[in-house]
């Protein structure tokens, strides 16, 4: 990665550092970093991930559910959120293809807009806490001492509490409410829980990275800090991130189902499949498949993440396999 | 041993401290006055003061965390300020359904994770193989409530009903007050559903782990060893591979109480069931203060002392962890 077309000044620092990741890896040293190494590895890498039948599934029902989420108004066939008093309750037929709700409200067009929710939720969230978590990691890692330790307290902290009773506590102090603002505050309690998970992640790749010769040679070159992290401490911590991040999605999804059944999550009227399936148990007995629409798209979202995720898991980190 | 569990015990009190202090902060700074929900339509002036004196709301906060801890530390866990019941006595009656289900469910996940994940392992790229991991994979995906609501599908309204869909009977000898149903077999009748619900995830999780580090052991050397000094398959495969295999098993497994923890309270919502979960989350809708705080705080303190005991179960799987 680094290597590409470098002025010449920059070429004694690859070339070590290559030679040098190679010969101690066998130490038995967890720097998963194929990324970093040359070009090779990471077409290598993509290759690996075409050929993998979970990951191509995965990937297909990622970007139809990017879709569906982005095309939600025109693919629905009614609003998610008008309701019809004539036809509550109504069985599946070719007026509504997935039967009615008690408020009389199209499934079908509920269980598409719904998809809204918990991709932006499950991808916002993530890229969030990996946006505040990692920097953290970077530095706690990097320069150590009293920093470190203060930034991985602080991340014990977070830790010290089961995720969902965190993410409870922190959605009862945002007060759960409808629309863009509630999902934001969604966003915001399962971004705070899952940074720690980055920063620690991060933190223990640098402790390792930042001990090799070819750092100290970037030193000795008299590169700076920031520069070195962002060009040589960064790339080798990558592929453990992406992996993170993709799986850590389908968590994420979850996370944001459970609240909204429990009444924490983005509330009505903006659809979302957690409190849909809460709200149609009351009324399992008679009308099953309320409850089974919004549960299966729950589960198909994380489904296709999951499966992308360890195919993609597989492809940059083949020891596993 | 004795110094590693005492020096574990130690380590504790600053995390619970802080838990204990992040808690209270986080629980003042909720919008919404419980006293006038308390007073509801009967709301004035006067009486509103009384309260907030009665229950030191209106001293500064620091001091109110002080007195609250100091409370906390003699077993005075405040009232409810809704009921007036002692919150202590209503958590610990709670506790033992919650414990309960969750040590059902995790013998569950780790019944069907250990020869799932061993048999995956030796197995490899096979069609058990192909089974166990497919099965896991669709296990990590289906979020604990719909499994739930899944088995509800099945066993409480299809089958006619052989499981009951909600409400709870106590096992004989945990019965809280004067009235309620006590049988060990309608127990079981309660907690299977619940259990299965939560179990599942965590065996596809275990199950996918404990593959994967079996992978790793039968092809070190030690195992290669064994077998070649002429050991049987199976000596080989449970007591050189598998206790091995089990040490980062360990490790997720107590990174996973805490979603068991979690899902248990979203588990008991749905099957009503009279455990710490309803308990905290009837307590978020009524705006309860106390009560929140108890739960937040007996939730967080189990969570604390089952991954003690993880840490603890450790040592026996590896005793060089002992000294480190």
């Amino acid at each position: 990665m680094a290597n590409g077309g470098e002025p010449l000044r920059m070429k004694p620092r690859t070339i070590s550092g290559g030679a040098l990741n190679e010969a101690a890896l066998p130490a038995g040293i967890a720097v998963p970093g194929p990324l970093a190494r040359s070009e090779a590895p990471l077409t290598e890498a993509i290759r690996r991930l075409r050929k993998s039948t979970t990951a191509v599934i995965g990937a297909v029902i990622v970007v139809v559910l990017v879709l569906v989420a982005l095309f939600a108004d025109v693919l629905a066939p009614m609003s998610p959120i008008v309701s019809d008093q004539n036809t509550t309750f109504a069985r599946p037929s070719l007026d509504h293809p997935l039967g009615t709700d008690q408020l009389g409200r199209d499934m079908l067009s509920r269980v598409i807009h719904g998809s809204r929710v918990s991709l932006v939720v499950g991808v916002s969230s993530v890229v969030l806490a990996l946006f505040v978590g990692v920097p953290l990691g970077l530095i706690a890692g990097y320069v150590g001492g009293r920093i470190d330790s203060v930034v991985m307290r602080l991340m014990d902290l977070i830790l010290a509490f089961p995720v969902y009773l965190l993410a409870i506590i922190i959605m009862i102090m945002f007060t759960p409410t409808a629309g863009l603002l509630g999902t934001i505050k969604v966003v915001g309690a399962i971004a705070i829980v899952r940074i720690p998970i980055y920063a620690r992640l991060v933190r223990g790749s640098v402790l390792s990275i930042k001990e090799k010769e070819f750092i100290e040679a970037c030193r000795a070159l008299g590169a700076r800090d920031p520069m070195i992290i962002r060009r040589h401490v960064l790339p080798n911590c990558l592929a453990p991130i992406i992996v993170t991040t993709t799986l850590g999605i389908a968590t994420a999804i979850i996370v944001e189902a459970t609240l909204s059944f429990l009444g924490l999550g983005t509330q009505p009227p903006t659809p979302s499949w957690g409190w849909d399936l809460k709200a149609n148990i009351s009324f399992i007995q008679a009308n099953a498949w309320l409850t089974l629409y919004p549960g299966l798209a729950i589960f198909v979202t994380v489904l296709g993440f999951n499966l992308f995720g360890d195919g993609l898991r597989d492809a940059l980190d083949p020891r596993l396999k | 041993m004795r110094v590693y569990i005492l020096k574990r015990l130690i380590q504790i009190v600053p995390t619970v401290l802080m838990i204990t202090l992040v808690v209270f902060l986080m629980m003042q700074s909720i919008p919404g006055d419980p006293v006038v929900a308390l007073l509801g339509d009967a709301y004035n002036q006067e009486d509103a003061e009384k309260i907030r004196q009665a229950y030191g709301l209106d001293r500064p906060i620091l001091v109110q965390y002080v007195i609250w801890l100091e409370k906390l530390v003699q077993g005075d866990w405040g009232a409810s300020i809704l009921t007036g019941r002692p919150v202590l006595q209503d958590v610990l009656v709670r506790l033992p359904v919650t414990l309960e289900l969750i040590a059902l469910s995790m013998a569950i996940a780790l019944v069907i994770a250990i020869p799932a994940g061993i048999i995956g392992a030796l197995r490899q790229n096979t069609w058990p193989d192909y089974t166990a991991t497919s099965v896991a994979m669709i296990g990590v995906s289906i979020p604990e409530f719909f499994v739930g609501v899944l088995l509800l599908l099945a066993f409480s309204i299809g089958l006619n009903g052989v499981l009951p869909s909600s409400g709870w009977v106590y096992l004989p000898g945990t019965c809280p007050n004067m009235v309620c149903g006590v049988s060990f077999w309608g127990n079981m009748q309660h907690v299977l559903m619940p259990a299965v619900a939560l179990g599942i995830g965590r065996a596809a999780i275990l199950t996918r782990l404990l593959r994967a580090s079996m992978l790793e052991v039968i092809r070190t050397e030690y195992v290669t060893t064994a077998r070649a000094k002429g050991l049987a398959e199976r000596p080989v495969v449970l007591k050189h591979a598998l206790k091995n295999a089990l040490i980062p098993t360990v490790t997720v497994m107590g990174l996973q109480v805490g979603f068991l923890i979690g899902g248990a309270i979203v588990v008991e919502t749905l099957f009503a069931m009279p455990g710490l979960g309803t308990f905290g989350i009837d307590a978020i809708i009524a705006r309860d203060y106390q009560q929140v705080q108890g739960f937040a705080l007996i939730t967080a303190l189990a969570f604390v002392i089952i991954n003690l005991l993880v840490d603890l179960t450790y040592t026996f799987l590896d005793p060089r962890i002992r000294y480190a």
